[in-house]
């Protein structure tokens, strides 16, 4: 059977810091977010903001950065992904695009996980298939909340009590491992998500200011101690590497998650880039 | 000797008025199993008229019946008649083998069945075969049968296994619609009337009148088979008991004859017949575990198009698809074009391969058949054609609506009507946020 495509906001795929590992030799891997989402593949859709290449002209490796109402995908393109690569390759930032592709996570040495994507398909679309996708992104984000919701109030809850409140099996299976995996995490910070993400499709909304994400979502103070640590870690021009962003942030008190979203927060804003892979300059 | 051989011997001395040796009678017997390979059945028959008995006061040894049968058994003896069966070439690791895959029935129950050595074994539907040392196995949660390298297999006379068909069925499991499965058996359902037709068939050469249609009830549509002229008629409330469950690819199937209780009812709970003929929209996961579903609409985008997409040449003779302007059945021919696609249809909940026949690929693409001819032979590739249609199908939100079917390599929608969806998403964000302001 083929993997479904899951629709999911960036906010909730970039919590992911497990996997689940391939049962067998043909057997698909997942990504397991907090709110118990497998993912195997994944549909995207938002605003391509930049392209890079970190390879060679010769060998391309794109990276895209796709950027929808709750945070950033990180989507990768080489050449095990030749169809993707060359359409991330002849886009020009910005535009909307949807990205069909496959869950991957990256570890670094420090330990600390990323998710990714790397592309199936990837085009340029219209706004109303992205405004679509925020739509089905915000049914199924719902879903998995309410489930979330009923299944912590359960005093056992195994895949089997979760899948008595109404869910289907695989959901119940998610669920109950994303809750051995991670806990009993804050649903408020994905409550806001999903009103975020309906707010974003109605032009009554737009100008708003974001609604504060807590518990581990970005704000202006953390962006302003992430950008004071750039500053103080640049290496004479070159940026600051991101292995002692981590630690230094670590030793402020700030999350690896936190300090991700901020530093997405400050990408998208245009306050800090990329000069290479893994080296944060304030601009 | 098994115990097996030895209840054979016995049964041709009694039949013989024990007046023939039980030695002499195995030595013969072997004889004619072993040496001149014939059937057991035929043997023992030969043995008793040649020996001036009368066959017919032999007793059947049958084997084991159907509804006995466990999963993991080694060794299983069965006269059984072939209900269905079909010759496929599957991958093994060796490379490619013909098997037969069908339908094995007594008048105890049915089960699907495989042949693995199907080489010069042909058997057709509602012959009698005795199989011995056959095996059974467990797959998805149902039974079957196995005929492997040790299997015996031997044709038997229609009248080994005589139709013992029971007057009157029981009135099986209660179910909806949406809850019919393949391998159910007998089942009691409500449901309306959709359409209705007579079709005339040949059912073992026999001439008979089918009345074939759609029956409906709040969860969902089944077709059926009726072998009996009720006078159905569109619009009736029905209620069956012992109606009959099988399956097509999947699909299940409810027919229904004089064994059940057919009822046709003056008031119902069901949805009346214009609410009922809307197709209803339906989720790819629920569709997986149905098995498959009759004229359902689905909503997904497409994720991606399938090899054997855009331009193809057909065979004159059966359509099949040519590859390399060869057809698998009639060789070297000049293929007809056509237009299709394969889409894989994603909803968010599974996916399935979705087909598109020509009439629905032109309107997608907004071009013809002979524009598409054109195109591609300007670009001297077919390929241009199968990356426009990616071009436009590629991520979009589509609604599709036909039937849908599954095999081993998943589900499969043949779409009857297919557009690109328009949604009018701030309408169904506003009403979902407002939901959600609601519970809080």
């Amino acid at each position: 059977m083929r993997e479904v495509a899951w629709r999911l906001f960036a906010g909730e795929y970039n919590d992911a810091r497990k996997t689940i590992a391939a049962k067998g030799e043909r057997e698909p891997s997942f990504v397991l977010t907090p709110l118990g989402a497998q993912v195997n593949r994944l549909f995207l859709s938002g605003v391509l903001t930049d392209v890079e290449n970190l390879g060679t002209d010769q060998e391309p490796m794109y990276r895209g950065r796709v950027s929808d109402p709750t945070g950033v995908f990180h989507v990768y393109a080489g050449q095990y992904q030749p169809v993707a690569a060359a359409a991330l390759g002849k886009i020009a930032p910005p535009a909307f695009v949807a990205v069909i592709g496959k869950a991957r996570t990256y570890t670094t040495d420090q330990g600390t996980t990323y998710a990714n994507v790397r592309p199936e398909r990837l085009r340029v679309v219209e706004a109303g298939v992205r405004d679509y996708w925020v739509l089905e992104a915000c049914r199924f984000l719902r879903k998995r909340l309410d489930l979330a919701k009923a299944a912590y109030a359960l005093e056992s809850p195994t895949a089997d009590a979760i899948a008595k409140l109404g869910a289907s099996r695989a959901g119940a299976e998610g669920l109950a491992a994303a809750i051995r995996e991670y806990g009993k995490v804050d649903l408020s910070r994905y409550a806001a998500m999903l009103t975020e993400g309906l707010r974003y499709v109605l032009p009554e909304h737009r100008g708003e200011r974001a609604e504060e994400v807590p518990a581990g979502g970005p704000d202006s103070q953390t962006e302003g101690k992430v950008l004071e640590l750039v500053a103080s870690l640049d290496e004479g021009g070159k940026g600051a590497p991101w292995d002692a962003l981590v630690a230094a942030a670590g030793k402020a008190g700030l999350e690896p998650s936190a300090l991700e979203a901020a530093v997405d927060v400050l990408l998208d804003r245009g306050a800090i880039y990329e000069p290479v892979l893994g080296r944060i300059r304030r601009i | 000797m098994t115990s097996e051989w030895n209840a054979h011997v016995k049964d041709i001395a009694k039949a013989l008025g024990n007046r023939v040796p039980e030695q002499e009678i195995a030595r013969e017997l072997e004889n004619y199993v072993n040496v001149y390979r014939v059937s057991v059945d035929t043997a023992k028959r030969s043995i008793v008229k040649k020996h001036g008995g009368e066959a017919a006061s032999l007793g059947r040894i049958a084997g084991r019946e159907v509804k006995d049968l466990k999963p993991g058994e080694g060794s299983v003896d069965l006269l059984a008649r072939v209900v269905y069966v079909d010759r496929r070439t599957v991958k093994v690791p060796e490379g490619q083998k013909e098997i037969l895959t069908g339908i094995l029935g007594d008048n105890t129950g049915t089960v699907p069945f495989t042949a693995w050595e199907a080489a010069g074994l042909e058997l057709a539907k509602g012959d009698v075969l005795r199989a011995t040392n056959a095996y059974t196995k467990e797959y998805k949660g149902k039974l079957e049968v196995h005929f492997g390298g040790r299997t015996t297999i031997t044709r038997e006379p229609p009248e080994a296994l005589p139709f013992e068909r029971a007057a009157r069925n029981g009135p099986g499991t209660v179910s909806t619609v949406a809850q019919l499965r393949d391998g159910m058996g007998t089942v009691s359902l409500t449901a309306r009337v959709l359409q209705v037709e007579a079709k005339s068939v040949t059912v073992e050469g026999a001439a008979k009148t089918v009345h074939q249609g759609l029956l409906a009830d709040a969860t969902g549509r089944v077709q059926f088979s009726a072998w009996k002229d009720y006078g159905l008629k569109a619009g009736d409330a029905l209620r069956l008991e012992g109606a009959y469950v099988k399956g097509f690819r999947g699909l299940p199937q409810v027919s229904f004859d004089d064994r059940a209780k057919v009822e046709v009812l003056a008031e119902s709970d069901l949805p009346g017949l214009e609410q009922l003929s809307q197709a209803p929209r339906a989720w790819i996961e629920d569709l997986a575990e149905r098995g498959g579903a009759v004229d359902v609409t689905l909503r997904g985008i497409v994720v991606d198009i399938r090899e054997g997409s855009g331009l193809i040449h057909r065979c004159p003779e059966c359509k099949r698809v040519l590859t390399k302007d060869a057809c698998r059945l009639h060789g070297a021919v000049k293929g007809q074009s056509d237009l299709r696609v394969k889409a894989v249809l994603d909803d968010g909940s599974g996916a399935l391969t979705a087909v598109f026949d020509r009439e629905l690929t032109e309107a997608l693409l907004e071009r013809t058949l002979e524009q598409c001819l054109t195109q591609a032979r300007e670009a001297m590739s077919v390929e241009v054609i199968r990356d426009a249609i990616a071009d436009v199908l590629v991520a979009q939100p589509i609604e599709a609506r036909g039937n849908v079917t599954s095999d081993e390599y998943g589900l499969m929608m043949i779409v009857q009507e297919a557009k690109i969806l328009r949604v009018d998403v701030q309408e169904e964000a506003r009403a979902m946020l407002g939901a959600l302001e609601e519970e809080t």
